[in-house]
């Protein structure tokens, strides 16, 4: 690896570093792709993929001794489990620090496809309200794109993923490309019209979610098999992945280099020519320190990471972190704050169910704060994810009973519930925000420090989701047992973002429209980092189209030798 | 045998657990017990205690109950590595006089102790030797008394929880007693239950939510 030189070096394989391969290895380029964790190959190395519960040691519930110990702040996250623990990172071998005051759980997989292995495949796009907000209300700075500059990238990238979900022709939340919707189960379907009955601007859809419908026999991928256990990993290639689809996609150029075990530890300038001039790796296998050169670089390694990348890569001329003439790098940083609004049982069901294990809950759009400003205390939005569900054996842990009877009642398939979770848009606030701090992680690199809060316009969007989401499930003949309005940690919606921000100025934002540095000409940041507001959309597939678009400005920059 | 004052050694109980697995065709892995300190070895009697507690719980019907899947076992197992929170210290307010006794120097509770004492006291002696009726109405009472509505806290909340989780995470309790579909391979978004359907231990969500 020596002096090696590619067109392009992608710091990251996750979701946005999996697109990043794809597109610029397609528009024939030379690429290295530097993965921090483990290789994990498709379809071979899904350990635990088709195990059932007693075929693992602590079946399925896990070794609680050893998260303890090891997976503090992982164990956290819904989707670990014995099965998927192998798809988080190890807390102890990977350290953060959070600021006296601040909670914040940062729920990470280093591995070859990163979090796309185990991320929610929710997909949403973003519209005018979202793009405009920071404009219209004043927080943070505005967007330099709107959803007109993002449509067409949208289209392509839905077209790639395979996005199945239902057209409902709401401005809030644009239509895309979409495969066939999974349906509705009879719950959420009565609700659905029993809801838009009382309430006309609220509406029940089924989650778009990046699991295929139909199958893609061109991307070796089949149908999704309705297992709902995606983060084991899928060997049908049924959601979206790095290994499914965008990695076997630039594989196929013959121009790609993936090198795994390989932490990133700076960007090397050069102060003559204002350009990052090689990427430094530590071998975390070897401890060999390593380095390669390219007339590009783009940073996709999950924004917080990609946030510490620049921040470490400080230097003589660019003392405060590299692309950070304007100091604003690490700050506005924003994860949604979500909480459970609300848990109701759901009479009048009790003949009727449904077959398989559908991969995605049901969405409420966000109907406030739309064309006229109506939230009480608070000037963005919020949504609700969630769905119908009926009960199974786990429901007898909080059952009076023993015995005979007790066995014959969890024989039975459980009553109808309805859960709503609230995720509301997180305000761009400098106070949030990513430094280095003094501690070393084992490898000898400074670590992270996150400083995070919500404010009072997030406990104010919650407070009003918690009403609402009452006022609707009982309005419509359930019946709500309990809700929250306090937010979980910072981080527990997994979509922490920001610290890169997009703007039109220099002095006030890292990066340009095209997702390029402004002091920084060949590097590009394109996952979570660049975001200047949060929306309350879950947003990976923004995050695809603003890579996807980036590449190609990026190509077209140096085909016309502008960097 | 070594010196503990149970008599029991850690290979015995190995040892046991692998002829276990062998007699009921349970791969050794879902039974593996060979980590446990000395500490959180089970005396022969406690052993016993929740085999038949388990069986209690979940008896035999139409399908193998609790102890005939090794459910006991695999309570002392989450027991010992602290699933559901069993190893967490607990908030001195909740500590009742009761349960002083049980508290380790950590603050968790060692609820195999506890639930023998508790069992014996119920019975006014041992409650081993009781007819399984009598059995069955002690221990009723004591889970009545544990899962009402603004109950006291009680350990016996999560070794009722861990013998559910042990007896439907296992073969007989997932696939025979419930139904286990690993690739449903359609979604079926409406349909009628017939008499008898049995739930699925492999509905992740309701497991999850449920």
């Amino acid at each position: 690896m020596e002096n090696l030189q590619f067109d392009a070096i992608v710091v990251g394989s996750g979701i946005t570093g999996g697109w990043a391969a794809k597109q610029l290895t397609e528009a024939g380029l030379k690429v290295l792709m530097l993965e921090r964790g483990r290789k994990i190959e498709h379809q071979v190395d899904y350990e635990n993929e088709t195990k059932a519960p007693w075929e693992m040691p602590f079946r399925g519930v896990g070794d609680t001794e050893l998260y303890n110990r090891e997976y503090s702040v992982q164990m956290l996250n819904r989707h670990f489990t014995e099965f998927t623990q192998d798809h988080f990172v190890n807390d102890a071998d990977q350290p953060y620090q959070k600021t006296k005051g601040s909670d914040f759980d940062w729920f990470r997989s280093y591995q070859l496809g990163g979090r796309s292995l185990t991320w929610g495949r929710q997909c949403y796009r973003w519209s005018d309200y979202d793009f405009g907000a920071n404009k219209r209300d004043g927080f943070g700075t505005d967007w330099p794109i709107r959803y007109a500059d993002l449509a067409p990238w949208y289209d392509m990238v839905e077209d790639f993923v395979g996005v199945s979900g239902s057209h409902e022709g709401l401005p809030q939340l644009p239509d895309g490309k979409f495969l066939p919707p999974m349906e509705l189960n009879c719950v959420e379907a009565a609700l659905r019209e029993r809801i838009l009955a009382k309430y006309p601007d609220r509406l029940i859809t089924i989650g778009r979610t990046a699991n295929l419908t139909e199958a893609r026999p061109e991307q070796g991928r089949a149908h999704c098999q309705y297992r709902s256990i995606c983060a084991r990993g899928c060997s049908y290639g049924a959601y979206f992945s790095t290994q499914s689809a965008t990695l076997p996609a630039a594989k196929k150029t013959g121009l790609l280099t993936v090198v795994t075990d390989a932490q990133v530890t700076k960007l090397e300038y050069d102060a003559q020519t204002r350009r990052v001039s090689a990427v430094h790796w530590i071998d975390t296998k070897t401890s060999e320190r390593k380095r390669a050169s390219s007339r590009i670089v783009f940073l996709n390694a999950g924004a917080f990471n990609s946030v510490h990348v620049l921040l470490n890569s400080a230097s003589e001329t660019m003392p405060n972190g590299l692309a950070n003439s304007s100091g604003v790098l690490g700050t506005h940083i924003m994860d949604h704050a979500n909480t459970m609004a609300a848990m109701a049982v759901v009479p009048g069901f009790e003949d009727r169910t449904s077959f398989g294990n559908r991969p995605t809950g049901i969405v409420i759009p966000r109907f406030r704060n739309l064309d006229k400003l109506d939230g009480d205390g608070f000037t963005r939005g919020y949504s609700f994810q969630g769905g119908a569900l009926q009960g199974t054996w786990t429901r007898g842990k909080r059952m009076p009973g023993i015995g005979e009877d007790f066995k014959e009642e969890l024989h039975k398939i459980g009553p109808w519930s309805m859960v709503l979770v609230v995720f509301a848009d997180s305000m761009p606030r400098a106070s949030n925000r990513l430094t280095l701090s003094k501690r070393l992680d084992p490898r000898g690199v400074p670590q992270l420090e996150i400083a995070f809060a919500h404010g009072k316009e997030e406990l104010a969007a919650l407070a009003d989701a918690k009403k609402e989401a009452a006022a609707m499930l009982n309005s419509a003949g359930a019946h709500v047992v309990m809700g929250f309005d306090q937010p979980g940690h910072g981080g527990t919606a997994i979509h922490e973002m920001g610290g890169a921000r997009m703007g039109w100025d220099p002095k006030t934002s890292v990066l340009n429209r095209w997702s390029q540095s402004h002091d920084v000409a060949n590097l590009f940041v394109t996952d979570g980092a660049q975001m200047s507001s949060s929306a309350c959309q879950n947003p990976s597939l923004t995050y695809m189209a603003l890579t996807a678009r980036a590449c190609d400005a990026a190509v077209k920059m140096l085909k016309e030798g502008v960097i | 045998m070594s010196g503990t004052s149970s008599g029991w050694t850690r290979r015995d109980f190995a040892g046991g657990a692998a002829l276990f697995a062998l007699a009921l065709g349970i791969p050794a892995a879902a039974v593996k017990l060979t980590d446990l300190d000395a500490a959180d070895a089970p005396s022969d009697r406690q052993r016993k205690l929740i085999a038949e507690v388990s069986e209690l719980v979940i008896p035999k019907t139409d399908t193998p109950g609790a102890a005939e899947v090794g459910v006991g076992d695999f309570v002392i197992l989450a027991l010992a590595h602290g699933l559901s929170g069993t190893r967490d210290p607990v908030a001195t307010g909740v500590i009742t006089p009761a349960l002083a006794p049980f508290r380790r120097r950590d603050g968790s509770l060692s609820h195999l102790d506890w639930l023998e004492s508790r069992l014996d006291h119920a019975a006014g002696g041992d409650f081993l030797r009781r007819g399984q009726d009598e059995q069955l109405r002690l221990l009723t009472a004591i889970d009545g008394e544990a899962m009402a509505r603004g109950a006291e806290y009680s350990p016996w909340v999560a070794i009722k929880g861990l013998i559910l989780t042990g007896y439907y995470t296992s073969e007989v309790g997932g696939s025979q007693e419930l139904r286990y579909e690993l690739v449903p391979g359609k979604w079926e978004p409406d349909i009628p239950i017939q008499p008898g359907d049995r739930a699925f231990s492999s509905d992740w969500t309701a497991v999850d939510f449920g």
